[in-house]
């Protein structure tokens, strides 16, 4: 494994040289293909590379030669990222002032314009009354709660089990496994609704939580390949003290895989606090309404009462954004690592 | 001894995968072999179910309302995946420049993605009200956006493209980042100038980024469903942006033609199911480039 990462430094040390022969070479005939990039942005291209050939890298990064046309690419740059950030942002923005605003000024003025007074009647009007909010937010709260900790907690024991346990189906059960990253929730739903009824739990937090609660093909893969790297002799050493499977799990492989465990938590929160689909076929009336499902009854039914509905959609998003901006980094890294999903 | 100490491990390796297994069998493979029975069946949940064979195959491949939403499907497919990919790799571009800020901006762009699109969507609806939406607010006028035969599929397509150009973004700052800086600068040596080094050599060693943005795009924009259904309800207007996910919801939760709609389902899995097979397949011949 020693060779191809040594390679690269290889091909940098031949890279120099040839460097210093063909700005040699560029310099004797100017009309070379070497030549033709763009002169105005490397003027001083050629002894730069020839009194800095250690630092070569450094020497040839344009950004440390400033010009007009790297001034104009960068402020071209700014404006395209500016204009992608008010685009990504204004919806949100847009939103929660509308969520601040009186029916009177919603009506009365123009869409862009902040709320006047500003008011929190919207929000009183939601968590009171037939609509009370507070429901269906302590619903999904309870049901990303088990969850998370079941999808997770089963989710490891089989991630150990594949990674470290030998017994004679684990193989061909871990592909078994894999196969089901495949089907889509689309497809499951209706079966999954036919059984639920038939089983009498439809419209029941049972049914809310069971199809996710025993673990997830996904979690249990990424798991393993966490599980797999941790070193043999930390866990035959806690197999010498006496340490049981369940005791040598608690205590040195979890504690070991907290990085990749509170990836999985940040992702199954949020997939968690988001679905919609199950919810809505297999829920019905208000008592297991998800925020996810309340929100999209409530549009119907308030249709064309946008400020009540922002204020429903700003409660339905607060939590996550709090999340986000206090993980960014962890939730960045977790897409990254994972693609989310 | 030592074999009795391996039965016993094997114990412990079964013991730990039940509970998974059980959720497995229960709640991913057997609910395929009841949509499979299903779709041989006529049901309308409140009746018995009446065993038809082929029947709803054929009912449903000759059902223009299906047809309609597959084209739907695949129109919504075409116009959300060339943008956001090409938006997200040149949001990543702009991001790789190093320019101040940028890091923050990554972070930024991807904010629409960890939100519910159930959510999002209907913040959208509202941007896009005739009267009072912030859209018309800006552009002057009362553009029906949503309720137009040929503005709602675009307008819909637009809020998925919205809530994925910087997840998109993401993955190709990633692959640019991985481009060994030794590899740039000497195509720059060899003269290549910068919009070179990026289309022939950049772009191609993104090769694997650009597969792996390209397929989980087009497996979930196939099953969009949440923020279509929160900005169009019941296919919008004419059916114009009725996808195969909301028919298939319409067909099972509407009309209770859970037979139907099992077939429904059934050919999304197929087509699903062909675009991972042929992604695999493709990634195997063609992904030769080892950076690591």
């Amino acid at each position: 494994m020693t060779s191809p990462k040594d390679t690269p430094e290889a091909t940098a040390e031949t890279d120099a040289d040839a460097t210093t022969e063909l700005g040699a070479v560029a310099k004797g005939e100017p009309d070379a293909a070497a030549m033709e990039e763009d002169t105005a942005d490397f003027p001083l291209a050629e002894p730069a590379l020839r009194t800095t050939r250690a630092g070569r890298l450094e020497a040839r990064r344009p950004s440390s030669r400033p010009s007009r046309t790297r001034l104009g690419l960068n402020l071209l740059s700014y404006l395209v990222l500016a204009a992608g950030f008010v685009l990504t942002v204004a919806p949100f923005i847009l939103s929660v002032m509308t969520a601040f605003k009186t029916p009177g000024q919603f009506a009365s003025e123009p869409a862009l314009n902040p709320p006047s007074p500003v008011t929190v009647e919207n929000f009183i009007t939601l968590f009171t009354g037939e609509r009370n909010f507070w429901a269906p937010i302590a619903v999904t709260a309870q049901l990303v709660l088990v969850v998370v900790v079941g999808q997770l907690g089963f989710s490891v024991l089989a991630a150990y089990a594949f990674a470290r346990i030998q017994f004679r189906l684990r193989d061909v059960l871990f592909w078994g496994y894999l196969g089901t990253m495949m089907v889509p929730q689309v497809v499951t739903v209706i079966p999954l609704y036919t059984i639920f009824s038939q089983l009498g739990l439809r419209n029941t937090f049972w049914a809310l939580v069971l199809p996710f609660v025993f673990g997830s093909p996904y979690a249990i893969f990424l798991l393993r390949e966490y599980f797999r790297a941790i070193p043999e002799d930390l866990i035959s050493a806690a197999r010498l003290d006496g340490a049981g499977t369940l005791r040598i799990l608690w205590s040195i492989v979890i504690p070991l895989s907290r990085p990749i465990l509170a990836t999985l938590t940040i992702i199954t929160v949020v997939s968690h606090w988001n679905n919609f689909l199950w919810p809505l076929i297999i829920t019905s009336g208000r008592t297991w309404q998800t925020v996810t499902v309340a929100t999209a009854a409530l549009q119907s039914q308030y249709n064309g009462n946008w400020t009540l509905v922002m204020a429903a959609t700003t409660i339905a998003l607060a939590p996550l954004l709090v999340l986000f901006a206090i993980f960014q980094k962890n939730i960045i890294s977790s897409i990254a690592i994972t693609g989310f999903k | 001894m030592a074999s009795r100490l391996a039965r016993r491990e094997a114990g412990i390796g079964y013991l730990l995968l039940t509970p998974s297994l059980f959720g497995i069998l229960a709640f991913l493979v057997f609910p395929i072999l009841v949509v499979i029975w299903l779709s041989l069946n006529s049901w309308d949940l409140l009746s018995p179910a009446r065993f038809i064979g082929l029947r709803n195959f054929t009912t449903v491949f000759a059902d223009p309302a299906f047809l309609r939403s597959m084209l739907v499907t695949v129109l919504f497919v075409l116009m959300v995946i060339p943008l956001q990919t090409a938006l997200g790799l040149l949001a990543a571009v702009l991001l790789s420049r190093g320019l101040p800020g940028s890091a923050l901006l990554r972070v930024v762009y991807v904010i629409p993605w960890i939100c519910a699109p159930l959510a999002l969507g209907v913040v959208w609806k509202w941007i896009f009200a005739p009267t009072g939406g912030a859209l018309n607010a800006v552009l002057g006028g009362t553009t029906p956006w949503l309720s137009d035969p040929l503005l709602a599929l675009p307008a819909v397509a637009t809020v998925s493209i919205w809530s994925q150009v910087g997840y998109v973004a993401l993955f190709f700052t990633a692959g640019l980042a991985a481009i060994p800086e030794q590899v740039t600068d000497a195509a720059r040596i060899d003269g290549a100038n910068a919009w070179q080094v990026f289309w022939q050599v950049k772009l191609p060693l993104l090769r694997p980024t650009m597969f792996f943005v390209l397929v989980t795009g087009i497996i979930s924009s196939f099953q969009a469903f949440d923020s279509i259904y929160a900005l169009t309800p019941n296919g919008g207007p004419q059916g114009t942006t009725d996808v195969i996910a909301t028919r298939i919801y319409g067909e099972a939760f509407q009309t209770f033609n859970l037979g139907r709609a099992s077939v429904m389902a059934l050919v999304l899995f197929v087509v699903l199911v062909a675009v991972t097979l042929a992604q695999q397949f493709y990634f195997r011949k063609r992904i030769t480039y080892d950076l690591s």
